[in-house]
This record gives structure tokens, C-alpha cells and sequence, in this order.
């Protein structure tokens, strides 16, 4: 990406210097997954009497927490499930937020106000103070707990504010109304207009919402242990329960675990990034 | 434009996201609302309206107001550390230093994982790790836990929650310079403007808006810590890092008074909803219309 | 560049670490084959006779079992899978995740319209629960096999005891007689002032802090606080006597006796914590591996502790085992003699939402685990359970429950359970950490224990 510039010795020390204190912050933020990684090999033992040492030092290196985390969790069918979970709630909550967002800032009118205002309002609820309300409703009223797309349906639902409000503000700042009129000059119908015009401009913003609930999902724990309960509908973390004891916490096969929930989400999140910045290079440029 | 058209423009555009929005968030929150009127408490069959007994009980409740004190300190300490160094690191990010997406990837990675595996990794450096660190180099500040002493878990309760937002922000920040024109940045270059003029003038101008989304997105997860505080501390020592959503938790289910907290979740709701929306309020005066 | 790194850094992830975990390989030394979620050391379950009369009208339905004692997950599961094979019913073990209290798992699940058909649950959760949502049990044939342990609310009772479990101070043998060489009786340790005098030597032997002391406010306000109700008279109705007291102010907790005696004791381990610098930041795994390696003698906990020490090394016929926590001198006081012993976790039923085919579906297995030859077995030796159940002949393996166990067959065990609301070992233990960690004195302590019952 590096742009050269033009600079004298004054912007190199500069460039050096950022560079240098960079680098330490970035080796202070990986520390504890340094830690992670390096004791996820390690067995118990080692792990509570020399968390710090490093793998050669010690007598029992191995794989053994992770063919354990691996089984346990069922793996497999776990990560089917947070495919299945992840995937659904994040394309449909993008494409409902952004069509949302876009029709809060096109119709200025009470309703589509209000609605804004609650919603951003909404984004500080906490959880704690919807968890019983909505299993009651859900559970016990309409019985329809236990399954994925009730899941997937409220993962939409409580990350709905947080994607209008940003969608709305992204839209707000970079989609001009006078592209839209020249395609309605066309002929176009709304909802081509929407999808064929302003959609692809959101590039940037849908990328980032993306990963950013997709994430969101991906790692949830509080709802989903709070709609599915049948062992075969568990999701990632869901399935690392029960690693953690009552008195004390198995840490080789939690790190483990760790890692495997975490790796799928990296694979993306490595595959998306060229999408962001050069979705947000081509938004910047306009 | 016909009204039958906007009717079919509400109902495309609209409807879904609304009906998921309002079906998932805010009947269960009226609910809950209403449910702070009653004496139901999450197992009996019965719901009598007691009125507001329930909010005479949070007033009653001393440890509710000592926990929410201390999560005002927290959310200070996090809003300010969190913005400053996102928005340090996120100018960086794109002046074009070699690696930067490289850091911007590492950056990000406390987002990975979620909040209660993430205190768990934390506790554990903090116990176990560093002790060993300390113990092997006699450095004093780790000889003993932080997490064993209020204030340092206090501490380690901020640094964590700096770790983690921060990236999240980061990654906003670095939206938000990519935004700005390259021709703004060179022009104030050429001008010969130097570092803080620049930044003051120019820079926060017209970064005002991405600051508004930081700062609220900040205020409100800061407020509402929850499986951090749980995972890293759980409230220990002595119940003296416990924050405020986690004593409504512990008051609605381990106290087994569901009435009083699930009215101190409305009033916690109910306070970050005023200071958010000042903050809102404020910073966006300060926004450049783009 | 970057993003070359970036692509060679997820394949180098992926393939390590999907690949090595997909085929189970390994590479560096060999390591211990232990397991520390699969119950160690399996005794082979016999199961060629089983004599017990499955209901073949019942197979096919489906149970759920929820579980709140995690070191016994894959016991369960396990016991699970057999019964199953043998009765055609299936139970689901449900876990419930540290952090997650119990309580409101069942009351989520209530809420949700899908409760568990059975839930292992702790005493005060029963009370609370057992009137609104439990099937009353008392006319089930188990009730007269374990008399002693039934928890009755109000006459009625609604819970199977699962199990028995002791603390007190747990020994390692070894460690004492190598250190002092010389034969070690734990039954010759009768007082106070002989525990002390035990350490003192242990100290000059080389040891220096013999003692591990939990930080964890379940350890320290529920385990050992509540010693000041149970050591009344030694049996539950006492316990409740010197609660109501405490509550309505007749004891003065500055006079009473139990509480000065529990807080000279609780010095004395204090004094001797291997953790003494920093008590708080004590681990709890780490106090395994030291009582199992020797750096100390005794640990503060009870039979569950068993898989950590089995884990750190510890090996089944070692000799384990528990010493009273001694309140005072006097020899004839029984708090000095018994070790507390009680059904700490109970089955409680759904009465609510269950069918008529999933109550006899549920309480078949629970008969199953009393009656038939397979489920005693696999209670004592799968779960490693100390059955409360009189006609169960099987013997604990494990040493610390052997030694709970023979303590409840000789008559050195008293069974008094304090029936606490469910925040006391959260409030109070925050209050004992303060204790432990030298921040407050004995008078604030016991400000705090006055001004906790005051608020109820």
C-alpha cells in the first residue's frame, strides 16, 4: 500500500519513530495471544507452574489439548452450526439495515424519526434487562425456542440498531441523491434503483458491517445459550462449556478451543480486509 | 409521489428491519419495563402489581449505587484512553507506513474473541503470568496479583477494556482518515501548518463525525460492561470491581430479587440514555456538515 | 508484501492446526495419557447382572438432565449412554458453564417454556424452587434408603440426594512422614493445640508454609464460614436455630463461642498459607500440585477436590484424607472429632411442564441409579460419587472419598446442612477475602456477617 512521499530527514526520523512505537504497541496487544498459542501446547501442569516458559523448556509438548478440544466440542458439527447462524443473521441483517437506513434518510418524515431515535436509543439497553422478557415471550408464549432460525432471527434483531445507525450515517455522508434522480429519470423502479445504484456504493460500510456482526455472532455466548439448549444445535462457543469447570478451568483445552473458534473468523476476517480498504479507498475517492 | 408508492416503499425498505427491531427489542424491553411494576419473581405463576416498590428497593440498594459510581470512573478512564490512542494509532494506520495492514489486522485481533474467553485469557496473564514474571525478575509492580488488590483489578479491568475497544475504534478512526481527501492532508503540509494547528484545526474538524460514533459506541459498551468484568474479576476482590450491569445481574439472580433488578437495569438504561445523548448532542455541533 | 504475509500466516494456522487436530497426530515428548475431564483411573464396570425391571413402555422418550457439578459432565454422559442402551430412554445432560449460575439457568429455561426434566441442583436452589415447580418424591422407594439425607420443604420432600460430600483439612501421608520421619495417625491429632504443634514441626522439618487456603468466595463463605452454623449442636435443626438467632438478633455474634473458636482456627491456617504474601492471588490449581508434589501438607476442601490432585499427579491408593476442623481444645467436642458430611447436591423434577411419560421416564433412572446393579456401580465409580444410599454396596475409589466415606460408616461424620439464602457464600465470602487478606479486623468482620442477616 505504502505511498512514497516526498520528505526530507525530518519525516524519516518521524516514520522511524511511529514505526518503532508501533511495533511495541502491536507486540504489548499480541502478548496474550502469544501466551495462548504458546501454552495451548502445553499440558496442565506446565501450564499453572510455568506459564511463561517457552515450549522447548518444558517435558509434554503436544497436540493432545487440541485432539481433545476437538472431539469434545464435536467440532465439526459446531462450526457447521455457527456457519449456518453466522452466515444467515449477517447477510440478512445487512441487506434489511442498509434498505432501512436508506429509506430513515430518503423519507424524513415522523415515523421513520422516531424510529431512528429508538433505535439508537435501543443500542444501550442492556442485555440483562431483556434476557428473561424475551425467553418468556419467546418460550414460553410462542414456543419457539430451540431452534436456528429463531436464533438467527434475533441476532438480527439486536444488531439491527447498531447497522442502521451505521449505514445511516455512511449514507448519509456518501451517496449523493443525484445519482438516484438521474436513474429514476430512467425509469427505474425504487428497488432497482437501491440495489443496482446505491448498494454497490455501500462497499465500504457493508464490509466492515460485515465482519463487525459477523463477529458479533460468531462469538455471542449469552444469547445463544439462552435459545439453544439441544446438543445438536450448539454453536462454537456454546460447545467449549464445558471445559470450564466448576472449581477449576482446564486452560490447555480452553486455548485450544480458543483457537479453533477463533480461526475460521481470522480466515475471513484476512479475506475481507482487502475488501475494506480498497472498498474504502474507492468510497474516499467518490 | 402516490401515497399507494410509499406504502410499497415502507413495506420493502422498512418493514423487515423494523419488524425484526421491534419484535426482538422493544416488546421484550416494554415488557420488562412493565414487569418492574410487579412482584414476579422469574419463577412464580402469579404477577401481582406492587406499584413502585421495586424502585424503593434500588434506592435502598446502597451496593447499587457504590457499583455504579465505580462504573462512572471506569467509563471515564476507558472513553478517554480508548479514543486517544484509536485515534493515534488509526492516523498512523494511514499515513502510509510500511506493514499497515499488517497492523491493522493485529490490531483488531482482541475483536476476535469474545468477552468472557477474553477475560479468562486475561486473568490468566494477570495470575499466573505475570506473578511468574515478577517473581522470576523481583520487579514489584507484578510480585503479587493485580487481580488480589482493588485498585490494581480496578486497573487491570480498564487496561483490558482499553486492549479490546481500542481496536474496535482503530478500525473506525482509519475509515474515517481514509475518508478525508489526501488533498486536505498535503494542503495542510504545504501550508506549512505545524502538528498541533494541524490537528486542531483541520484534523478534528472534520473527523468529528467518526468521533461522535466512537465516543458513543465507547460511552454505551463501557457503561454496559458485563463478561469482562465477570471473566477477569468477578467483581473480586471482595466484591470491590463489581460494575454496575453485573450487580443487576447478581441482584436480579443471585440475590433472587428479579423486581429491584430488573428496575435498576431501566435506571442504568435510563442514565447512559442522558449521558450518551448529551454527548451525542454535543459532539455533533461540533460536526462539519460534509 | 503484506498481504503475502498475511495469506502464508492463516495457511500456516490452518494447516497446523486443522490439519494436526483432524488427524490426531502429535509430535514433541510423550506425555501423560491423563485426562482430566474423563474421570480418572476407570474401574471396569460390571455389568453382566442387572436385574432391573425397565418399563419397555417408556423407551423412546426423551429426557433432559441438567448438571451443574462439571467435573462429572462426561460421567454423566456416559451413565447416560448406558441407561439408554439398557431402558430405551434417552437423557440429555445438559451443562450449565462457570459464571452461569444454576439458578438462573433453571429459570431461563423455565421461563422458556423448555425446562430440564431433571436438574442437579444445591439445597437453597431446591427451597426455592421445589413449591412452585418440583414433582413432589416422597412416595418414591429411594426416600427410605437415605433417610438421614432427604431435604424436606415443609414435610414434603422433592429432591433425590445425588450424593454425599465432606470437607475439612485434607493430609497428604506421605508428605507428613517424610518430612518428620516417622509414622503418621491422623486420629492422634485431636486438638487445636495438636494441629499446631503438627505444623510447628512440619515448619522445622523444612516446610515451610504447610497449609493451602482457597481464595475463592465459595471456598471461604461457604465451605468454611459456615462451620460457625453447622458446629451449633451438629445437626440441621441447630444450624437453624443459631441462624434465626443471628437474624433476630438474640446472638450476639461477639459473644458467640463457635464464631471466636472458627476465626482462631482460620489464623492458624492463615498464618501457615503457603499463599501468606499475596492470599488473593492464591490459585486453585496450583494448590493441588502443591499438596500432591509436597510443597504443602494440607489443603482446606473437600472429596470433589479428588480429580485436580488426581490431575497434579496424585495416584488413587496414596493415602489422602481429612483432619477435623478443630474449633478448640477440648477433646470431647465432637467438632473436633467429625468431619461434616451432607448431600450437598440434589435431583430436583419438573412437575410443571413434563408429561406423564417424561416424570416416569425420570423417575425410572433415578430409581435405576439406586436399585439396579449397573447404575450403583456407575454412581460410585464412574461418577465418583459417594452414594447417600444405604443398600449401595460399592466403595468409593477415590482416597479422599474413601476416607469421607468411612468417616459416614464409623459415626465420624455429622450431617448438618445450613440452609443460607443464595447470596450468603457471595456477600460473606467477600467479607472473609477481606479477613484473609488482613483489610479489616475481627470486629468489622463481624459487622458485616450482623449487617448481612439485618438486610434479609
Amino acid at each position: 500500500m505504502g505511498k512514497t512521499r516526498i520528505g526530507g530527514n525530518k519525516r524519516h526520523i518521524v516514520n522511524f519513530l511511529s514505526m518503532t512505537g508501533l511495533t511495541l504497541i502491536f507486540i504489548a496487544y499480541m502478548f496474550p495471544f502469544l501466551m495462548v498459542i504458546i501454552n495451548s501446547l502445553k499440558q496442565k501442569r506446565d501450564i499453572i507452574k510455568s506459564p511463561f516458559s517457552w515450549l522447548f523448556t518444558i517435558k509434554g509438548l503436544s497436540f493432545d489439548n487440541f485432539v481433545k478440544a476437538f472431539t469434545q466440542m464435536d467440532f465439526l458439527n459446531a462450526i457447521k452450526n455457527s456457519l449456518f447462524v453466522t452466515g444467515s443473521a449477517t447477510i440478512l441483517v445487512t441487506v434489511f439495515a442498509a434498505m432501512l437506513a436508506y429509506y430513515i434518510v430518503r423519507h424524513r418524515n415522523a415515523m421513520s424519526k422516531v424510529t431512528f431515535v429508538l433505535m439508537v436509543a435501543s443500542m444501550i439497553i442492556p442485555f440483562q434487562a431483556i434476557m428473561i422478557p424475551l425467553v418468556s415471550i419467546y418460550g414460553g408464549t410462542l414456543n419457539i425456542l430451540n431452534h436456528r432460525p429463531t436464533l438467527i432471527f434475533m441476532h438480527v434483531g439486536f444488531s439491527m440498531s447498531m447497522s442502521v445507525f451505521m449505514f445511516h450515517g455512511y449514507i448519509k455522508g456518501n451517496v449523493p441523491i443525484a445519482l438516484e434522480e438521474a436513474a429514476c429519470i430512467d425509469g427505474c423502479t425504487h428497488v432497482q434503483t437501491f440495489f443496482k445504484i446505491v448498494f454497490p456504493l455501500l462497499k465500504p460500510i457493508i464490509s466492515t458491517m460485515v465482519i463487525l456482526n459477523a463477529l458479533a455472532f460468531w462469538n455471542d455466548f449469552l444469547l445463544p445459550s439462552l435459545v439453544l439448549t439441544d446438543k445438536k444445535l450448539l454453536t462454537l462457543p456454546l460447545s467449549t462449556y464445558s471445559f470450564y469447570g466448576t472449581y477449576s478451568a482446564d486452560y490447555g483445552t480452553i486455548m485450544a478451543g480458543l483457537l479453533l473458534c477463533v480461526l475460521p473468523i481470522l480466515i475471513l476476517y484476512v479475506v475481507l480486509q482487502k475488501q475494506i480498504i480498497g472498498g474504502v479507498v474507492a468510497g474516499a475517492v467518490k | 409521489m402516490k401515497s399507494k408508492d410509499r406504502m410499497k416503499d415502507f413495506g420493502i425498505f422498512a418493514l423487515p428491519g423494523m419488524f425484526c427491531f421491534f419484535t426482538v427489542v422493544m416488546i421484550p424491553f416494554i415488557y420488562g419495563i412493565y414487569l418492574t411494576f410487579t412482584d414476579w419473581n422469574g419463577v412464580s405463576q402469579v404477577k401481582n402489581f406492587i406499584g413502585i416498590k421495586n424502585f424503593v428497593g434500588v434506592i435502598r440498594d446502597t451496593q447499587f449505587w457504590v457499583s455504579l459510581l465505580l462504573t462512572f470512573q471506569y467509563v471515564i478512564l476507558v472513553v478517554i484512553l480508548v479514543n486517544i490512542i484509536a485515534f493515534a494509532i488509526g492516523f498512523l494506520l494511514t499515513r502510509g507506513i510500511k506493514g499497515q495492514n499488517f497492523f491493522r489486522t493485529g490490531f483488531f485481533t482482541p475483536n476476535l474473541i469474545g468477552g468472557i474467553v477474553l477475560g479468562y485469557i486475561w486473568q490468566f496473564v494477570f495470575s499466573r503470568v505475570l506473578v511468574g514474571i515478577g517473581e522470576n525478575t523481583g520487579w514489584g509492580l507484578f510480585e503479587s496479583s493485580w487481580l488480589s488488590e482493588p485498585d490494581k483489578a480496578f486497573a487491570a479491568l480498564v487496561l483490558v477494556s482499553v486492549w479490546q475497544l481500542s481496536g474496535y475504534m482503530i478500525l473506525i478512526y482509519v475509515a474515517g482518515f481514509m475518508g478525508l481527501s489526501e488533498d486536505v492532508m498535503e494542503a495542510a503540509s504545504i501550508d506549512g501548518a505545524s502538528g498541533w494547528v494541524k490537528l486542531k484545526n483541520i484534523i478534528l474538524p472534520l473527523m468529528m463525525s467518526s468521533i461522535t460514533i466512537c465516543l458513543f459506541l465507547t460511552l454505551s459498551r463501557a457503561f454496559m460492561v458485563y463478561d469482562m468484568n465477570l471473566s477477569l474479576t468477578a467483581g473480586g476482590p471482595y466484591g470491590s470491581t463489581e460494575m454496575a450491569a453485573m450487580h443487576v445481574y447478581e441482584k436480579a439472580f443471585t440475590s433472587r430479587q428479579f423486581g429491584i433488578g430488573q428496575a435498576e437495569a431501566l435506571i442504568l438504561f435510563l442514565v447512559v440514555a442522558c449521558i450518551s445523548g448529551l454527548q451525542v448532542y454535543l459532539t455533533k455541533k461540533q460536526e462539519v456538515e460534509a | 508484501m503484506t498481504r503475502k504475509m498475511m495469506r502464508f500466516l492463516t495457511l500456516l494456522f490452518m494447516s497446523v492446526f486443522v490439519v494436526t487436530a483432524l488427524t490426531g497426530c502429535r509430535f514433541g515428548f510423550a506425555s501423560d495419557p491423563d485426562d482430566p475431564n474423563a474421570v480418572t483411573e476407570q474401574v471396569p464396570i460390571d455389568t453382566s447382572v442387572d436385574t432391573f425391571p425397565y418399563d419397555s413402555g417408556l423407551a423412546g422418550t426423551d429426557i433432559v438432565l441438567l448438571n451443574t457439578k462439571a467435573e462429572i459432565q462426561v460421567a454423566l454422559e456416559e451413565m447416560a449412554q448406558v441407561f439408554e442402551e439398557r431402558s430405551g430412554v434417552h437423557v440429555e445432560v445438559m451443562p450449565v458453564m462457570d459464571g452461569e449460575s444454576p439458578y438462573t439457568k433453571v429459570v431461563s429455561l423455565y421461563n422458556s417454556g423448555n425446562p430440564p426434566t431433571l436438574s442437579i441442583l444445591d439445597t437453597t436452589d431446591v427451597i426455592a424452587l421445589a413449591q412452585e415447580k418440583a414433582e413432589e418424591l416422597g412416595g418414591e422407594a429411594w426416600t427410605a434408603e437415605a433417610e438421614e439425607y432427604l431435604t424436606k420443604v415443609d414435610g414434603v420432600v422433592y429432591s433425590f440426594p445425588l450424593c454425599i460430600e465432606g470437607r475439612g483439612i485434607i493430609y497428604n501421608k506421605a508428605v507428613i512422614e517424610n518430612a518428620l520421619k516417622e509414622e503418621f495417625d491422623p486420629s492422634a491429632v485431636k486438638t487445636q493445640e495438636d494441629f499446631v504443634t503438627l505444623l510447628d514441626r512440619l515448619v522445622q522439618a523444612g516446610i515451610e508454609k504447610p497449609v493451602s487456603m482457597a481464595k475463592e468466595d465459595w471456598s471461604l463463605g461457604a465451605h468454611q464460614l459456615q462451620y460457625i452454623y453447622e458446629t451449633y449442636d451438629g445437626t440441621s435443626e441447630g444450624t437453624q436455630k443459631v441462624i434465626e438467632g443471628i437474624k433476630n438478633g438474640e446472638i450476639q455474634l461477639s459473644e458467640y463461642q463457635r464464631l471466636n473458636e472458627f476465626l482462631n482456627m482460620f489464623d492458624i491456617l492463615k498464618k501457615y498459607n503457603v499463599a501468606w504474601k499475596d492470599p488473593l492471588g492464591a490459585d486453585y490449581d496450583e494448590m493441588a500440585i502443591d499438596l500432591a508434589d509436597g510443597k504443602t501438607a494440607f489443603w482446606f476442601n473437600g472429596n470433589w477436590a479428588w480429580p485436580n490432585l488426581s490431575e497434579a499427579g496424585a495416584q488413587s491408593d496414596e493415602e489422602y484424607g481429612f483432619l477435623p476442623y478443630f474449633l478448640n481444645n477440648d477433646e470431647s467436642d465432637f467438632a473436633n472429632q467429625m468431619i461434616q458430611g451432607s448431600p450437598s447436591k440434589q435431583i430436583m423434577m419438573d412437575g410443571r411442564m413434563a408429561s406423564e411419560a417424561q416424570k416416569a421416564a425420570a423417575k425410572e433412572f433415578l430409581n435405576w441409579i439406586v436399585y439396579s446393579e449397573v447404575g450403583q456401580q456407575m454412581l460410585v465409580r464412574t461418577c465418583n460419587l459417594i452414594p447417600p444410599f444405604k443398600n449401595n454396596p460399592y466403595e468409593p475409589g477415590d482416597p479422599l472419598s474413601r476416607d469421607i466415606y468411612e468417616h459416614v460408616q464409623t459415626g465420624r461424620a455429622f450431617n448438618a446442612s445450613a440452609i443460607v439464602p443464595n447470596d450468603h457464600w457471595s456477600v460473606l465470602g467477600g467479607a472473609m477475602q477481606k479477613y484473609l487478606a488482613d483489610r479489616c479486623d475481627r470486629e468489622e468482620f463481624m459487622q458485616s456477617i450482623t449487617r448481612y442477616w439485618k438486610e434479609q
